[in-house]
């Protein structure tokens, strides 16, 4: 019998002391190890450059400033001809690639080529020619006057890699590019691991390694750098934010992004198309209740498309959103949408019935959409709120069976809010994030316009003009903006971020020693 | 077995709802690049537009050269993919089967060989309460003590061994809180039988009388059993590493179903039918072995 | 009801644990009638106390008519699941057993085919064919509790029918449906009762698990698996609002386990 209390004995020492050398967590000095949702699925700059740019392996020839103003990258300068169909980018000198060869124009070319054959987060269908005119010199023909043209190429899919990155049929094999840092480890869809690249043209990065660790779960990425697994979480949710507050060790910053919750319609559908009932709609809505209760960011309610760091583009004359739930009533009694006793509108015997897309991919906004069920229901619409893949709201939108959706539309892939306005704001077919069968001769007119406009107090009064007519037609309802939450452990040191999201701007942070 | 599980996984796949190149192309391109541009890409380029049964027939003559396609997220060989994860899961499996059986086992006898003893109390209702909730709650309870208050060990995710203990353990627990009751039966059902007595009777040590007559009769069922276990060894396997981030099958399984990468999905789905046949093979092979009457019946 | 009297004390406190949990599932919604969807935003995560019993959600919501939403659609998925497996399982197990020859080999061969995937699998396609869907939650969990119940009443149905007690009924000319009830039924009824049990077990623990991995039904439903996940996040500030569906799904799955406790 002792036999065999000596074995658990055994047994329990054993699981004891692999407990506790697992209890000491190592932070490594020359380390920064960082956090977030984003799940890196191969090396391609199409699908997974917006992590390689935000690691600072990835650079473009445009880079992007705090205000969505553009700064000079991989081209130190760009010109244009009078009419803006000619883009001529001038190279920056002495820059070299990961492989430590130089950065030719015809590396650059190369690049350009292959990302340009790939799908891109905007429209391509501008372009019509690109060439070499110098050796240091590169220059695209568009078959339109494009005045926003620059700050496509700060997107991450543009991003300049070398020759030797491409295999056969020109796939990526390795990612060679020239950003601060180098990838030393890649294991998709979980872990990248980098390395300080020491013939970098810019001020070298002060720390030696940085990791990025693919945590699933917001809830998790909180507990990691509570516990030091991790020096920088992105994209907490309000109740992480909450839990850290109280830690010492860590610091919670809160930044407003380029990105806004909104409701897309269909204004093609026959109860959408009606002005009133989409006022009357937006009038419904609690956004007080959904920043304050749900997001637990006060102050986040939107009453426009474009946030308030957008510039001109957000309009601070506008009266802050309210909730008018007698006045959305009276909207839609009159636009023959009467009440019955089961607590439901109807006209010529049709119910208010509509339909609601949301995906999982952000956790908050099934809960706004439930929130909004519930709002919608107190004036009698109904609303089924479908819970879909992210890619239901692209799809509905080509093939027009969607109703509305909930979306949360990033403003940051093409830093100039007036490349977006001429994608979706300058036809009836809209954008798939955009509005939907929506009809505005003067707007589309006077984005065009505006296109073409060089006078900065001019294009001011415009852009005023075409927000107001928007702001009045409702073609999209806005909900929210947003605010980005991320945690800092205590040993980081020159934390900053940025607000477009394309660089963790780890090569500017210190770690510091002995604590 | 392979065939059914590609064609079964073929035909739901299909049947799934919604535009198959707009889920691929959300899956590639992240959530803010989804346009119908991309979707119409992903479509040329994976030849979604062609019909059903090409694709099938496609798909079934890449199989009988065990070629498992790209993965249509990634772009990778599945089987590059499957490779990597297979070596997680197999580490996360054979860590829990290792520590069960060190809990299951000394547990096991010596509550069998003590009825009234404290032990086997603590054992039986330990067991009851493992067994009666999800896997997902059991490490979920592990995570609270020994991650959140206790913060010994990390939440979740993998890169080092501290990263294991967790997931580990959870497994084990639920394996152990079967297979301990399973061996108390077996040695009750031991030490009480006849040749039991008779051994000691011939005048053995109880302990020479137990690993000689006894272990062999509670090894035998045990093992037998712990071969059935695995189904729910498998399970655990995905619930576990969904929870704790454990780059393995299981969680590429789920992300397969997600982003609807039906070469991946065939892929972890045959894998997993292809451990289950595997390991039930290898259970009657070592009970074969083990057990002299199964041989005696051949001759 | 000769039946209850022999029940073992085990059986006894699993049936008494899940009468408690049916009279809050069904006595909620008639004594107290909360909405367990209705947000109050402003009235989120409140502790215990008169008006609400078990508190209120990150969103205000009601958790006691939540958790009572949550076990009714537990009992009906059991409830609906078993049902459909023992049924068809029994009498597939049955008729396989009775007819061999190329039924048997058939059955067979659909339930290894099922077999050669694990369950749980087999329930994550399914649930993702189209999602949020109680209908295929059901069609799958019943799919694999079926050849459990298949592949253990032919076990047990093939000695009794080569036994001569039923031969000789059958000699008699008495027909199939008195043969089952006088010789079949007897011979498999505990263990069918034992399984069921489990099964009612297994699909309440598959149903938490799909839906903890996002994949079984979509919110605002008050699963239990889901609302552990959605709670999760709130352990800090609110720990007894996550501890609730934890516990009711552990009393829910003892309780089913306790009642297969088969008699000596």
């Amino acid at each position: 019998m002792r036999n065999q209390k000596q074995l658990v004995l055994t047994v329990f020492m054993v699981v004891l002391v692999a407990f506790m050398t697992a209890c000491t967590p190592q932070q490594d000095p020359n380390k920064i190890i960082v956090s977030g949702p984003f799940e890196p699925i191969n090396l391609d700059p199409a699908s997974t450059g917006y992590i390689f740019s935000r690691m600072q392996v990835l650079e473009t020839l445009v880079d992007v400033g705090n205000n969505g103003e553009l700064l000079p990258g991989l081209a130190t300068s760009w010109l244009s001809n009078d009419d803006f169909t000619q883009w001529t980018f001038t190279l920056r000198q002495n820059v070299y690639f990961h492989d430590g060869q130089p950065m030719t124009v015809e590396a650059v070319y190369k690049s350009l080529a292959v990302a340009l054959g790939k799908p891109t987060p905007f429209a391509k269908n501008i372009l019509t020619n690109l060439e070499i005119v110098s050796p240091s010199q590169i220059r695209f023909t568009l078959n339109q006057s494009y005045r926003p043209f620059p700050s496509l190429m700060s997107n991450y899919s543009m991003a300049i890699i070398a020759p030797s990155s491409f295999g056969t049929f020109n796939r990526i094999k390795n990612l060679v590019a020239t950003g601060p840092y180098q990838i030393v480890h890649f294991e998709p869809p979980h872990n990248i691991t980098t390395e300080r690249f020491e013939q970098y043209w810019g001020e070298p990065a002060h720390i030696r390694y940085a990791e990025y660790i693919t945590g699933h779960r917001a809830e998790t990425r909180a507990l990691m750098v509570r516990t030091g697994q991790a020096d920088i979480v992105y994209n907490l949710d309000p109740a992480a934010v909450n839990m850290l507050g109280n830690e010492s060790n860590v610091t919670v910053h809160s930044n407003a992004i380029p990105r806004t919750t909104l409701i897309k319609l269909n204004i093609g559908n026959e109860i959408l198309s009606d002005r009133s009932v989409r006022e009357a709609l937006s009038l419904a809505i609690d956004r007080t209740g959904i920043a304050e209760g749900i997001l637990r960011v006060p102050g986040v309610e939107a009453n426009q498309i474009f946030g308030p760091m957008m510039g001109d583009w957000h309009l601070h004359n506008l009266p802050p959103p309210a909730t008018h739930t007698q006045r959305a009533n009276q909207l839609l009694n009159e636009a023959g949408w009467q009440k019955r006793d089961d607590g439901w509108r109807y006209r010529d015997n049709q119910r208010l019935t509509l339909n609601m897309i949301t995906y999982a991919n952000r956790p908050e906004l099934i809960i706004i959409a439930t929130a909004i069920q519930e709002q919608w229901a107190r004036i009698g619409v109904e609303l089924n709120v479908q819970m879909e893949n992210v890619s239901a709201i692209p799809s509905g939108h080509a093939d027009g069976s969607l109703q509305t959706a909930l979306m949360a539309r990033n403003f940051a892939n093409i830093p100039n809010p007036l490349g977006i306005m001429l994608a979706d704001f300058t036809s009836k077919a809209g954008g798939e994030w955009g509005p939907m069968n929506w009809s505005n001769p003067a707007v589309f007119s006077g984005v065009r316009t505006l296109s073409q406009q060089t006078e900065t107090e001019q294009a001011s009064v415009q852009i005023a003009n075409i927000l107001k007519q928007i702001h009045q037609d409702l073609p999209l309802i806005p909900v929210t903006f947003y605010i980005q939450q991320t945690a800092t452990s205590a040993r980081v040191k020159n934390f900053s971020f940025d607000p477009f999201e394309r660089s963790f701007r780890l090569s500017a942070m210190r770690l510091e020693h002995g604590s | 077995m392979a065939w059914s599980v590609g064609t079964l996984t073929f035909v739901l796949v299909r049947s799934l709802p919604g535009d198959m190149a707009y889920k691929i192309a959300a899956g590639r391109y992240g959530e803010d690049a989804v346009t119908i541009e991309a979707a119409n890409a992903v479509a040329q380029e994976l030849g979604l537009n062609r019909s059903a049964l090409a694709q099938y027939t496609d798909w079934m003559w890449n199989l009988l050269s065990l070629d498992l396609g790209n993965s249509l997220v990634t772009g990778a060989p599945v089987i590059e993919e499957i490779r990597i994860q297979l070596g997680y899961t197999l580490t996360l499996a054979a860590l829990a089967i290792v520590i069960a059986a060190m809990i299951a086992f000394p547990v096991g006898i010596l509550s069998g060989l003590k009825k009234e003893s404290v032990v086997n109390k603590t054992a039986l209702v330990s067991s009851t309460f493992i067994r009666s909730q999800p896997v997902f709650c059991l490490g979920l309870l592990l995570i609270f003590c020994f991650a959140m208050e206790l913060n010994w060990l990390p939440v979740a995710g993998f890169g080092g061994p501290s990263y294991t203990v967790l997931p580990v353990l959870t497994l084990a627990l639920s394996l152990a809180a079967v297979s301990n009751r399973l061996i108390t039966n077996n040695t009750r059902r031991a030490v009480t039988s006849g040749y039991f007595h008779f051994a000691r009777v011939k005048g053995l040590s109880q302990r020479r009388a137990f690993v000689r007559h006894a272990l062999p009769n509670i090894l035998i069922p045990t093992l037998a059993f712990m071969g059935i276990q695995l189904i729910g060894l498998i399970e655990g396997v995905i619930m576990v590493e969904s929870l704790f981030a454990w780059p393995g099958i299981g969680h590429g399984l789920s992300h397969a179903v997600f982003a609807r990468d039906i070469p991946m999905l065939q892929g972890t789905a045959l894998l997993m039918g292809t451990l289950f046949v595997l390991v039930n093979a290898l259970v009657d092979i070592s009970q074969y072995v083990l057990d002299p009457r199964t041989r005696d019946q051949e001759q | 009801m000769s039946g209850l009297s022999r029940l073992s004390i085990k059986r006894w406190v699993g049936l008494v644990l899940l009468g408690l949990l049916l009279v809050l599932a069904v006595g909620e919604p008639l004594l107290l009638n909360g909405d367990p969807n209705k947000q109050n935003l402003s009235a989120g995560l409140i502790s215990p106390n008169v008006q609400y019993w078990l508190g209120t959600d990150q969103y205000g919501r009601n958790m006691l008519a939540r958790i009572a939403g949550g076990l009714r659609i537990s009992f009906l998925l059991a409830l609906f699941c078993v049902g459909t497996a023992a049924v068809s399982g029994v009498l597939a197990g049955v008729l396989a057993a009775w007819q061999r020859g190329w039924i048997d080999i058939t059955l067979n061969f659909i339930a290894n085919t099922i077999l050669a995937l694990p369950g749980l699998v087999l329930i994550l396609i399914f649930a993702a064919l189209i999602p949020g869907s109680f209908a295929m939650l059901y069609l799958a969990i019943s799919l694999v509790l079926w050849v459990e119940f298949f592949r253990v009443v032919r076990a047990l149905t093939l000695p009794v029918i080569s036994g001569p007690q039923l031969q000789s009924s059958q000699i008699l000319g008495f027909g199939p449906v008195y043969l089952f009830r006088r010789h079949i039924w007897p011979a498999i009824r505990h263990d069918v009762f034992s399984l069921a049990a489990f099964g009612a077990a297994t699909s309440i623990i598959a149903m938490s698990s799909v839906g903890f991995v996002y994949v079984g039904l979509k919110p605002p439903t008050p699963e239990l698996g889901l609302m552990i996940v959605e709670l999760f996040p709130y352990y800090h500030e609110a720990p007894w609002l996550l501890a609730e569906p934890i516990t009711v799904l552990f009393m829910l799955v003892l309780g089913f386990h306790l009642l297969a406790d088969k008699p000596q």
